[in-house]
């Protein structure tokens, strides 16, 4: 095949990904709280209740407070923007995505990062008292949750001598005993711990709550509405499909197109897809049996998961 | 048993073992703490039985299943005695709070790995690599009983220390003599009896089990 | 054969006091066990100084110079103890404070007592001398909570979680010390034995037996009662019975500290002398001064006398620090005395307890004119304790000074010095509160027993002897030294 083929194939692949990712993440949402109604006895909306909900809200007016400057409207457009750029370069259905040299497991964690700081300062330029809150609250769980997640990259990176996120799930395909080594086991557990406390979901946060005073997330995107709600409801849906894509990639890496070719892909997005939706299912299981933590018990939750991470870069070192 | 596997299955029972240790400084119920151990327990147990049918030693094999009986199941139960005497069995107030006994777990870890390093490279071989992670539980278990105020957890420190030493012992010299092994698995057996007795008396007669109560003697 | 007999006969001691209810005559059965114990103790020495060691029971015990005069030490004191040992059971009795059940309890845990820490000497294998020790700790917690009051079962936990975590690091080391042994090409026939341990120490690993004998310092160092692990020593000492206290004091600690000197051996092979050394010159200044400066304010007499036995710990670690021939031979001779005077100060101080019903300093006084018998012994001991001419500690100590000052450690020397002069001044301070002053016309002068004080005081004059002729030991101390130093 030739070079120019390659990259075309590379691109349809890298827009593909965005696709299935702006579509699959509001769909994520609908099925984790269709599987929650469920179980408490509830039927509960249809899945794909959240894309008609983000197509009522686009198609409102916009509206922004008073007092807010340039910062307000950015935040979601930016949150969105993240999304989409590491949508495109991340090996969720393919080891091969546009630009998988750049797509560096830190540098991506830092490309969704900048999106959360920009929500935050979205929520703290209005200046009402429950923006200010929940930003302060969801800056101090990501202080907590950040190093975590890079000591657990680390971790993950020494067996594989890279961070390219490509690589680490190719070493997984190639060599499967990777897979249940326990650098791999901790870094991961610590990954999840670190995905519960950045996509807001329990125990960290309530994702349903209606009480002010108890809000994180939901506290923070209080005075959006219309489509730059229905923008930061679905930069954030994006988020949780695509770190829960990656976790399970990383986990389970079979069905990933380990090589160029249509038909490769297209089980490579089914599979993901199927993967996902039983992560997914299975957080909003967990959902339902658990309590949210008090504020002031989540820098164990999160010191826990750090120390998970460390534990695996010393066995990583050990083992080596 | 194919040498990658039995790499792996050394690695994952070692690594379950620290984990267990830092789950107990984690967790504040006391029978949670407990049910973590006799995972530890088993943990420990599985190291010694990989061993054993690695380098196809009857003696080690032996041993590991002792291990998994004692320290899985017997000292387990022994401890949830001494749980039923005491009520209220949470880990309320620790020397020091969870989130900072954890980071300074992480860093003992770090320690643990430095001081080993004349013994892994004396060793060598796969399960010598892992010395740092018995010696880790070690550090742990000694940090729990110096943070933690409740007599049941300083059982549990103690523990900690002694499975560390014997995951060093089983990795680095495949373990000492089976007598001294045995002197040492009943020896323990003994202190735990001899501390349950103990927190039984204290309880029952002065009604206390939270050593910041005990502070009759001093200078 | 007499090897076997000086394990069998406490334990069978021990076996009939377990069978038969408590009465008098078990306790002095139990006392001429340990009788035995010494006799056989002499016995085994004038076998084996100068000559190859004894092996007896397949090897498993072996019996050299070391091992006889510890048999010796532990013989001695543990005759003073049990013998007071008699009286404490009855006093309890007779005041209601326990039954005859918790008297067979106590014979029987004493001698196993006894008999773990002849094993321990005896030994052959350090895996089994580890086991000796740490057999002791859990029979001893009951002897130190034997009393059940608050203070006492304080003291027994605090005494068996500290040790228990001691000695578990002293069992890493003596793993690392045998994965040292199989490297040194022994391979898988490498085995614990001390014989064939010394036989490839100097081709053990360095690094690996560097963290080795730093564990076992601080291992076996915690029963020793060296600092920084030695909160447990004052509080067990304190509360325990006295002829525990006695036991526990005179020969419980020097029993663990034999187990640092074989290792030493064993690192002084392996890394040179410079290593070893630097640790316990450390460990056993820091345990000097914190024992100093810990004496400086004492309200219980028994606490002083726990707080003096760190200091003697402190002593005798620099002393082997030292190392020479003259140092250990000396170390011996501290321990062998030091084990008297202690005996003899703790079962006084069990009697003043037991008459005063108090142990605090303050309240003590007089004790001279109002009970001449006992205040003389106090008297004395404390005299013998601190070091003073013709005793023999006075000759050990200045031996140890003297060895310290001959291998460069003449600034250890003299803090020793400075320290063992403040001991001296607090302890006479506390003494002359508790020794002088004027008696009530109205109280008659007591008498005490003189089943109590025979005893002690032959136990003073052996300790005067000693440092006068230092015959019959001067053989045996030097061919015990010679074990463990080359």
């Amino acid at each position: 095949m030739s070079t120019l083929a390659h990259v075309i194939s590379a691109v349809v692949a890298g827009v593909v990904q965005v696709g299935v990712v702006c579509v699959g993440g509001p769909l994520l949402l609908g099925l984790m709280r269709k599987v929650r109604s469920r179980l408490e006895g509830r039927t509960g909306a249809p899945v794909h209740q959240p894309l008609l909900d983000l197509r009522k809200l686009f198609a409102k007016q916009r509206v922004s407070p008073e007092q807010s400057s340039w910062i307000f409207p950015a935040g979601p457009v930016v949150l969105v923007a993240t999304a989409v750029a590491v949508a495109a370069i991340s090996p969720l259905a393919t080891t091969h995505p546009p630009l998988g040299q750049s797509s560096d497991f830190f540098a991506i964690v830092f490309v969704l990062l900048l999106g959360s700081v920009f929500i935050a300062l979205g929520a703290l330029d209005t200046g009402a008292p429950f923006g200010g809150m929940g930003s302060s609250r969801a800056m101090t769980i990501g202080a907590l949750a950040e190093p975590a997640l890079l000591v657990a990259i680390l971790a993950m990176s020494i067996p594989a001598h890279t961070s390219n996120l490509p690589a680490l799930v190719r070493l997984g395909l190639v060599h499967p005993a990777v897979l249940v080594s326990p650098t791999r086991i901790l870094a991961l557990g610590s990954f999840l711990v670190v995905i519960l406390a950045e996509s807001g979901r329990l125990p960290v946060d309530n994702p349903n709550t209606h009480l002010e005073l108890t809000m994180i997330h939901e506290a923070m995107v209080l005075e959006y509405a219309g489509p730059d709600l229905g923008l930061t409801i679905l930069g954030e849906s994006m988020r949780l499909m695509l770190l829960l894509g990656l976790l399970v990639n990383l986990l389970i890496p079979w069905g990933v197109a380990n090589r160029p070719g249509a038909l490769l892909f297209g089980v490579g997005i089914v599979v993901l897809a199927a993967k996902v939706a039983v992560a997914g299912a299975a957080i909003a299981v967990f959902e339902v049996f658990t309590a949210k933590l008090r504020l002031f018990r989540l820098p164990e939750l999160l010191a826990g998961g750090f120390i998970l991470a460390v534990l695996g870069v010393v066995t990583a070192v050990v083992s080596r | 048993m194919s040498a990658s596997t039995y790499a792996n299955v050394l690695e994952l029972a070692a690594g379950l073992v620290i984990v267990c240790a830092v789950v107990t400084l984690w967790r504040r119920s006391l029978s949670a703490i407990v049910k973590t151990l006799a995972v530890q327990g088993i943990a420990l147990g599985v190291v010694a039985l990989t061993l054993g049918l690695h380098q196809h030693d009857d003696v080690l094999i032996t041993v590991g299943c002792l291990v998994i009986c004692s320290k899985g199941a017997l000292i387990p139960t022994l401890l949830g005695r001494v749980l039923a005497s005491e009520p209220k069995s949470r880990e309320t107030s620790p020397l020091v709070n969870v989130p900072a006994s954890l980071v300074g777990a992480g860093a003992l870890i770090f320690l643990a790995y430095g001081a080993t390093a004349p013994v892994v490279d004396l060793v060598g071989t796969t399960p010598g690599r892992l010395i740092p992670l018995g010696f880790a539980t070690l550090l742990v278990g000694f940090f729990a009983m110096v943070v933690r105020r409740k007599a049941a957890s300083q059982i549990v420190g103690l523990l900690l220390v002694d499975n560390g030493i014997a995951l060093v012992a089983f990795l680095a010299t495949a373990g000492v003599p089976l007598l001294v092994e045995l002197g040492a698995t009943l020896d323990v057996l003994l202190v735990i009896v001899v501390l349950r007795a103990l927190a039984g008396q204290l309880w029952s007669r002065f009604g206390v089990l939270d050593l910041d109560q005990l502070r009759e003697l001093h200078d | 054969m007499w090897a076997v007999m000086v394990l069998a006969v406490p334990a069978a001691a021990g076996g009939v006091a377990a069978t038969v209810a408590w009465k008098r005559w078990v306790g002095w059965l139990c006392t001429g066990a340990v009788g035995v114990v010494l006799v056989c103790g002499v016995v085994l020495a004038a076998q084996v100084v100068n000559k190859r060691p004894i092996l007896a029971l397949g090897g498993s015990l072996r019996v050299d110079a070391l091992s006889a005069f510890m048999v010796i030490v532990i013989g001695t004191v543990g005759v003073l103890a049990t013998w007071q040992g008699v009286r404490y059971i009855d006093n309890e009795i007779a005041s209601k404070r326990s039954s005859a059940r918790h008297g067979t309890l106590y014979a029987v845990l004493v001698q196993g007592f006894i008999t773990a820490m002849l094993l321990a000497v005896l030994a052959g294998n350090v895996g089994v001398m580890w086991v000796a020790v740490e057999a002791t700790t859990v029979i001893t917690t009951f002897l130190v909570g034997h009393r059940q009051t608050r203070g006492a079962l304080e003291a027994s936990w605090k005494y068996v979680i500290i040790c228990s975590v001691g000695i578990a690091m002293a069992f890493l080391g003596t793993v690392l010390v045998y994965l040292a042994a199989q490297h040194a090409g022994a391979g898988t026939h490498a085995t614990l034995d001390w014989t064939s341990l010394m036989s490839v120490s100097h081709r053990l690993n360095p690094g690996d037996m560097r963290l080795a004998f730093a564990l076992i310092v601080l291992g076996y160092g915690t029963k020793v009662g060296l600092a920084p692990m030695h909160s447990w020593l004052p509080d067990a000492h304190s509360q325990s019975p006295a002829p525990v206290s006695a036991l526990m004091s005179g020969v419980l600690l020097t029993v663990a500290f034999y187990a640092l000197l074989r290792f030493k051996a064993i690192a002084d092979g392996a890394l040179g002398t410079a290593f070893p050394r630097a640790l316990l010159v450390a460990v056993g200044l820091l345990t000097l001064l914190v024992a100093t400066s810990l004496l400086l304010s004492q309200h219980d007499y028994k606490r002083m006398l726990a707080y003096s036995s760190m200091e003697h710990m402190g002593l005798i670690a620099l002393g082997a620090a030292a190392g020479t021939p003259l140092a250990v031979a000396a170390v011996l001779l501290h321990i062998m005395g030091h084990g008297l005077a202690k005996g003899v100060l703790f079962l006084t101080s069990g009697e003043i307890l037991h008459v005063e019903g108090t142990s605090d300093i303050a309240q003590v006084k007089a004790l001279l004119v109002r009970r001449p018998a006992l205040g003389g012994v106090f008297a004395f001991g404390l005299v013998a304790l601190l070091g003073l001419p013709p005793f023999s500690l006075f000759i050990s100590e200045l031996n140890m000074l003297r060895a310290e000052v001959q291998v460069g450690l003449g600034w250890v020397a003299l803090i020793t010095l400075g320290c063992l002069v403040v001991v001296l001044a607090a302890m006479m301070t506390y003494a002359r509160r508790m020794l002088f002053g004027a008696r009530d016309d109205a109280e008659p002068v007591h008498r005490t027993p003189a089943v109590v004080t025979a005893p002690l005081i032959g136990a003073l004059c052996a300790c005067g002897a000693l440092g006068v002729l230092a015959w019959p030991l001067d053989g045996l101390l030097r061919a015990a030294a010679m074990v463990v130093v080359r």
